[in-house]
């Protein structure tokens, strides 16, 4: 009896070789493992879509300050850049920088005049920077009130009127916007 | 985008399956998420219009003795809506300040008036800066767009 050299004896029976080798699973295997990408897509699109939606090409003028809760609106514009003025109820800010305390603020002058020095010069050389800087447009004027919404008046009318004396008659209150129907706007 | 078609098959047939490339639309999409996503703007915020006009500033265009002032003064008792030399006082109902009424008033009066775009707003100076962010809205609300907020002191009522 000759001698063979060992082997696979299944499929033996079966004479056609590429049916042999599809049984037997003989044929090389493809190296591409094929990635089901479709879930991936929807996730980025949804993503590019929701991202879209919230876009804003203004960019972000404010910053949502810890102790400074605002008040709602329903007839809001959109910002523009302006010096704001962040107002809590222990502090009085300049575009971060610290210009006055609530302290101050609260007590009744004595001489009867309003205007909180500091802020007035800051808001003055912030003025004359910007004529430097855009000698062929005209000054608007405004300057953001980032206020609490617990502040009195007390405060804002002196905050106000140095804003005033420093030469910006548009002063703007920052609000979180609100839709008619009472929830938030979609900008 | 790149289409390959698979050509021949067991029996010389084209296959009827595409594959799309999609790895351009992966680098799109991905591209614009990064930039999407570093320009995102989270605290979604917006302003509310005052200007700072004195006394018998607004509405300098008509002659002084047409113009009927119109003020609301914001009080600890409510509001009081000056129009000219008639004062209505719109008391708070309860704790809270009566915006509706107010709303009514300043509609009615600007229907009387199509022609008035101004109103002052007189605060105390124990009026919270929400109540006073609240009769602004309802003053723009009622088609008065040019508003200054002043102190009920130098008012004048």
């Amino acid at each position: 009896m000759p001698i063979h050299a060992p082997h696979s004896h299944m499929y033996d029976s079966v004479k056609l070789e590429t049916a042999k080798a599809k049984l037997t699973h003989a044929g090389r295997k493809s190296l591409y493992a094929p990635l089901n990408l479709v879930a991936y897509i929807d996730m980025m699109t949804m993503l590019v879509i929701f991202l879209l939606m919230s876009f804003s090409a203004t960019g972000e003028i404010l910053f949502v300050q810890k102790n400074i809760v605002l008040p709602d609106a329903q007839n809001w514009t959109d910002l523009e850049r302006a010096p704001v003025i962040g107002v809590s109820k222990d502090v009085v800010t300049l575009d971060g920088t610290q210009v006055a305390s609530a302290d101050e603020l609260m007590k009744d002058s004595s001489t009867g005049d309003f205007k909180i020095a500091e802020l007035h010069d800051k808001l003055v050389t912030l003025k004359n920077n910007y004529k430097l800087l855009h000698p062929g447009e005209d000054f608007n004027g405004i300057a953001i009130i980032q206020s609490d919404k617990n502040v009195e008046f007390k405060m804002l009318k002196k905050i106000m009127y140095s804003v005033a004396v420093a030469g910006y008659q548009n002063v703007n209150f920052a609000v979180t916007p609100k839709a008619k129907g009472g929830g938030p706007a979609a900008m | 985008m790149g289409v390959s078609v698979e050509s021949g098959g067991k029996s010389g047939k084209k296959s009827v399956n595409a594959d799309l490339n999609l790895v351009p639309y992966i680098d799109l999409l991905t591209c614009m998420v990064a930039f999407l996503l570093i320009t995102a703007v989270w605290s979604q915020l917006a302003r509310l219009e005052a200007h700072q006009k004195g006394q018998g500033q607004a509405g300098e265009e008509t002659p002084p003795e047409k113009v009927v002032k119109l003020v609301v003064v914001v009080n600890g008792e409510g509001f009081n809506l000056v129009a000219g030399d008639d004062q209505q006082p719109i008391p708070k109902r309860g704790d809270q300040y009566d915006f509706e009424k107010l709303g009514d008033e300043l509609k009615k009066f600007k229907d009387a008036h199509p022609d008035k775009s101004d109103v002052q707003v007189a605060s105390e100076d124990t009026i919270k800066f929400e109540t006073l962010v609240k009769t602004m809205d309802i003053a723009l609300t009622s088609r008065f767009p040019d508003i200054s907020l002043i102190d009920a002191g130098g008012a004048g009522i």
